[in-house]
């Protein structure tokens, strides 16, 4: 006897990418690492861990041990807070630099890729232009201006790393804005806005999504060796300022900053890696059904 | 046609091998001192020598009129292109000097037949014109500026010119005759000798500087111990010893102690005492270190991280490098390390303020921490060693981590109107940024902490920081001065107040009484009257805490067992070439390297 089934519901793209997402269990694990970071982060913020972190626990350079997790440093303070106290800097450095290279390159991306002439050519020029001043150098002007600090390097990394987006951005609108659904969003009278913010966005959101967790991993390592060239975070511990200090106490045969420091972001930016592959497997259209 | 390949390869080969073998037979017989320096060398003219690396440099090639005799502590001048210390007027203006006889220039293309010509007394005149030439922009005039009569005003004159004109004379710099020279000065300035036996004033040949122009930074032509034909920048400095060297001694007065410790072995003989001498431009101290160990280099001072490798007790070398037959020498250096209020914020303008925040600061840590212990913790701004230093006094302000200091601090720090930091606004502390310099800027937040002062560490790429600090953009700032020559007043002159940045006087103190001592000793030549004002000043210095004072510093060097005649100084140039490389000794230590 056949069963009264429900009429059965297409599923759309982002519920195919979800599925498709869940059955994945490396990514699955990824996605939890870093959800686990992001909370520790959060964690960190509100002072509920790694508040202790200035404190001096016990003699310079003790190793690690049941007692010091990972080992203490040159003032006695703990490594293992430091690193945890490392993970807020880390996170929200990925964080806000995603976010403002995301909103500039979508903007300025679409923009161009749909109103096209002039306006392209503009944001075409401008962008070329903006990416030949190396980021570092960009840095150091915004700390002339900003003071050194977070901020800087929010700004700093954000700014210079909104082209590669914008490209693809730009490319993906190009070839949409003359698929059929938007003539017929402009034949039942969709004006110039809706149809790029309602009918060709979602289309190309796919990119976006798989950008920002890319960006985020490179917004992380770039803040440490930012850090490790003395250009950055200042007066709080980072894991660039970390592996900055075993530089030198390597030749003493203190590893255990290195390492605390180097595991925690290889981790991240593993786990990161790892989830942009397989949104971009969940989202992109041309691998459906395979 | 492949066999021919190999059998050409094969042959080029066997000749390679066999220049090595021949190469290799006579470095054994000739005596090569193979020395490691950390910085990059900006070129070969004395004029431009003002860091220490170029300067010591232009010391191998070039010489003064006066020179830091090798053996002899506390540093003592002697006449080194000079037949004999100078004539002085009795006002303490005029100084004569008499020039050795037979002194030749290297042999170079730029005179007439390629042969050295003598040095003559018009040579000095010369050379010093060029330190003072507008032109040119020598990094070196300070030294002589408002001193020599008529040097200034020649100076002006051609800045505004469009072309030197060394042949006008100036009064206070003349050749009397083709051996004598005469300096007047305007003021009297005793330190004025240990300015001609710095590298500025060697003596360069104007046919030289002329032939080769702009070119003449790579081209040096002395009267030295050693000959560089050609200068290139390279990690590679090769020199060879100057065969027509004039008839210069190894010095022979010493007492008992230097000739147990073997420095007398080479009293009379001629200098230089190697054939070859090669700097090696090593920059980073891990690949230095290495080289040591290889037998590549005869001495350096020991990397901060590999102290306790080398010297495991904090005094004498591990048993595995005195096996090898390596020595370690201690000296201490004529330097301060100090963390410096801007006396230009009137917050600072709070002696009270200055003293809590000093007290609160833990020397004797910072010491253990960053100098692995073997710094002396300074208590003013005078290091020991000269004429000024107080053995043993103590700065009542100087803070050594214990409890009651912390309570005194805290009491002093109400006194100053900011119970427990309340009031006080947050103080930036800026630092270049190596990793050792931030790492001290975060000791020094940690140890103001203690009493509720808020620090925000800054740090900074080495010019930029110089920058800040002459644009009085700063708060506080971590920083340290050495010699460069041996007198207190070299030191105080960072407190004098006309010396304000861009002086010296970064830090920006002004004190009416300070001034007054320093203004009177400045023109006083050495002596016990001298030498109380110095000490005057020192208390001064010490009870009014213009900068946190920090350390002393002491270089560890270890040394090479086949290296002879080495001694720590803080004046290096002319150094190598009292050195002698003993081979026999070589060849049998570098077996058991």
């Amino acid at each position: 006897m056949m069963k009264n089934d429900a009429p059965k519901k297409s599923k759309s793209l982002w519920q195919h990418a979800f599925s498709e997402l869940t059955r994945d269990k490396m990514a699955m694990t990824c996605l939890s690492i870093v959800v686990f970071y992001a909370a520790i982060a959060i964690l960190s913020t509100l002072g509920f861990v790694g508040g202790d972190w200035a404190k001096e626990v016990g003699p310079s350079y003790a190793p690690p041990s049941s007692e010091f997790i990972f080992g203490l440093d040159i003032f006695g303070r703990s490594v293992f807070d430091k690193m945890i106290k490392g993970t807020e800097v880390a996170m929200s450095i990925g964080l806000v630099t995603a976010i403002i290279s995301m909103i500039i390159g979508v903007a300025l991306g679409a923009t161009a890729g749909y109103f096209g002439g002039k306006v392209d050519e503009f944001i075409v020029w401008f962008y070329t232009t903006f990416t030949s001043i190396p980021y570092i150098m960009l840095l150091v002007a915004i700390t002339f201006i900003l003071g050194k600090g977070l901020v800087a390097i929010y700004l700093a990394l954000g700014l210079t790393s909104w082209v590669n987006l914008c490209r693809l951005i730009r490319g993906e609108v190009i070839r949409h804005k003359d698929r059929e659904y938007v003539h017929a969003a402009a034949a039942i009278g969709g004006g110039d806005f809706r149809k790029l913010f309602k009918h060709i966005l979602p289309n190309v959101l796919h990119i976006v999504i798989i950008n920002f967790s890319l960006q985020f991993q490179t917004a992380i390592k770039s803040e440490v060796i930012l850090s490790f060239l003395g250009l950055g975070v200042q007066g709080r511990p980072s894991w660039g300022t970390m592996i900055d200090d075993a530089k030198l106490e390597l030749a003493r045969g203190v590893w255990w900053q290195l390492a605390a420091a180097t595991l925690a972001m290889w981790i991240v930016v593993l786990a990161l890696n790892i989830l942009g592959d397989a949104l971009r497997d969940a989202l992109d259209p041309k691998l459906k059904g395979k | 046609m492949k066999k021919i390949k190999f059998f050409q390869t094969l042959i080029i080969g066997l000749l390679l091998t066999s220049f090595i073998g021949c190469t290799k037979k006579t470095t054994s017989n000739e005596s090569v001192l193979n020395l490691a320096v950390s910085a990059e060398v900006k070129g070969m003219d004395p004029i431009y020598s003002n860091d220490r690396y170029s300067s010591n440099e232009v010391a191998r090639v070039y010489e003064g009129l006066l020179e830091y005799h090798y053996l002899k502590r506390p540093y003592t001048l002697k006449p080194n292109l000079a037949e004999a210390m100078p004539t002085v007027s009795a006002d303490g203006l005029t100084y004569t000097f008499k020039i050795k006889k037979g002194v030749m220039f290297h042999d170079d293309a730029a005179f007439p037949s390629g042969k050295g010509r003598e040095l003559v007394a018009e040579d000095f005149v010369y050379s010093i014109k060029r330190l003072a030439d507008p032109k040119l922009q020598g990094l070196g005039f300070w030294l002589l500026e408002g001193k020599v009569v008529g040097l200034d005003e020649w100076r002006k004159k051609y800045s505004e010119l469009p072309k030197t004109d060394y042949s006008e004379s100036v009064a206070g710099l003349q050749a009397l005759d083709k051996y004598t020279l005469q300096f007047k000065l305007k003021k009297s300035f005793p330190q004025f000798l240990y300015s001609l036996a710095m590298p500025f004033t060697f003596a360069v040949a104007k046919e030289v500087v002329e032939k080769y122009g702009k070119e003449f930074l790579n081209h040096p032509v002395g009267t030295g111990p050693f000959v560089l034909p050609v200068f290139t920048q390279s990690n590679k400095i090769t020199y060879t010893k100057n065969p027509n060297f004039r008839e210069k001694k190894y010095p022979c007065e010493g007492d008992a102690n230097l000739k147990a410790a073997g420095f007398m072995a080479d009293c009379g003989k001629l200098l230089p005492l190697v054939d070859k001498l090669i700097v090696n431009i090593i920059v980073q101290s891990q690949p230095r270190w290495l080289n040591f160990q290889k037998g590549k280099v005869e001495y350096i001072s020991v990397p901060k991280d590999n102290f306790d490798t080398a010297i495991p007790d904090a005094k004498n070398l591990d048993p595995k490098f005195v096996e090898k037959g390596v020595r370690l020498s201690v000296s201490p250096s004529l330097d301060v390390t100090y963390t410096a209020f801007n006396h230009d914020k009137k917050l600072f303008n709070n002696t009270k303020l200055r003293q809590a925040m000093s007290l609160a600061y833990n020397v004797d840590e910072s010491n253990k921490l960053f100098y692995n212990n073997t710094a002396m913790p300074a208590q003013s701004v005078v290091p020991p060693g000269i004429a000024g230093f107080i053995p043993n006094y103590k700065n009542p302000y100087r803070g050594n981590g214990k409890a009651e200091q912390i309570e005194q601090a805290k009491k002093l720090l109400a006194e100053a109107g900011y119970p427990n930091g309340e009031g006080l606004p947050e103080i930036t502390y800026d630092c270049p940024s190596s990793t050792t310099s931030r790492q001290t800027g975060e000791y020094f937040k940690k140890q103001m902490a203690q009493i509720g002062v808020k620090i925000k560490v800054i740090t900074n790429p080495w010019p930029e920081l110089q920058k800040k600090i002459t644009n009085r953009n700063v708060d506080l700032y971590g920083i340290a001065w050495g010699a460069d020559y041996p007198d207190a007043e070299n030191f105080l002159q960072l407190l004098y107040g006309p010396n304000r940045s861009p002086g010296a006087n970064g830090s920006g103190y002004d004190n009416p009484e300070f001034n007054k001592l320093f203004a009177s000793s400045a023109v006083m030549q050495d002596s016990p009257e001298r030498t109380a004002l110095y000490e005057k000043m020192y208390r001064i210095a010490a009870e009014e805490i213009p900068w946190i004072y920090g350390v002393h510093r002491q270089s560890y060097t270890i040394v090479n067992g086949w290296l002879k005649n080495y001694m720590s100084t803080d004046f290096e140039a002319g150094q190598a070439s009292y050195l002698r490389v003993d081979l026999e000794a070589k060849k049998k230590l570098m077996e058991k390297f």
